[in-house]
């Protein structure tokens, strides 16, 4: 495998999928790894993240820690949530619908954890 | 030869992954190498001294695919928050034989060796 997409569909806190795959695409980058938010995954996205009430880590900061993971959010997941309004952290790409399935089938490997 | 890493992140009986997990790397190792990495809750499926009354003990099947020549690996993050311990070597005593601790690293080393990728998550 040459490339990765990773999807993260469920909200970044509250349980340990989102730093699990966080994690996993950290470790990928020695491959094209793209890691795809869709539905409540698109949270993660949101810029201004303060966990430490939650006794987690800050997963913003480990999208910031890996500028070789490419973060790419669903646009429509976005909108749904009534987010597209809200900041994002900066690099986070905005993909439509079209495209973010393009990626995903662009992909060797399409994992969702 | 072929290379199938199957991935898995629920324990052993909450869904019924782990048993389809079996019987996909049983099949596969006819004709692939096999590589399964345990990841989150997947590392207490191998723990030994399982007994389950209804179900089929998932660690037992997992030590017979690592005799059978499948590489399983389970997290060392996840195993550790999960009172797993290893030693340098990667064993855990609380785990069955043949299924050893590592690091998350092994899990990319495995996707970029692999023909093809299968993620059993829910």
């Amino acid at each position: 495998m040459r490339s990765v997409f990773y999807l993260l569909d469920v909200a970044p806190y509250g349980s340990e999928k989102a730093y699990g795959v966080l994690n996993a695409a950290a470790v990928s980058i020695k491959m094209d790894v793209t890691l795809g938010l869709y539905a409540d995954g698109a949270y993660l996205a949101l810029s201004g993240q303060d966990s430490k009430s939650l006794a987690m880590p800050n997963l913003s900061d480990i999208i910031y820690a890996y500028p070789e993971v490419r973060i790419l959010a669903h646009d429509p997941s976005l909108i749904e949530r009534g987010l597209m309004s809200q900041s994002l952290v900066e690099r986070v790409e905005l993909a439509d619908e079209d495209i973010f399935m393009e990626q995903i089938l662009a992909a060797d490997c399409f994992i969702i954890l | 030869m072929k290379t199938l890493t199957i991935i898995l992140t629920d324990g052993p009986y909450i869904s019924e992954y782990a048993d389809m997990a079996c019987k996909i790397a049983s099949e596969a190792l006819k004709i692939s190498q096999v590589n399964i990495f345990l990841y989150l809750d997947a590392v207490h499926i191998p723990k030994a001294g399982q007994k389950p009354a209804l179900f089929a003990d998932m660690g037992q099947q997992f030590q017979d695919l690592a005799e059978r020549g499948a590489v399983v690996r389970a997290c060392v993050r996840c195993a550790s928050a999960r009172g797993y311990p290893a030693d340098e070597a990667g064993i855990c005593p609380d785990y069955h034989q043949g299924i050893k601790i590592s690091s998350l690293y092994d899990l990319a080393e495995m996707l970029k060796a692999s023909d093809k990728v299968i993620a059993l998550s829910r």
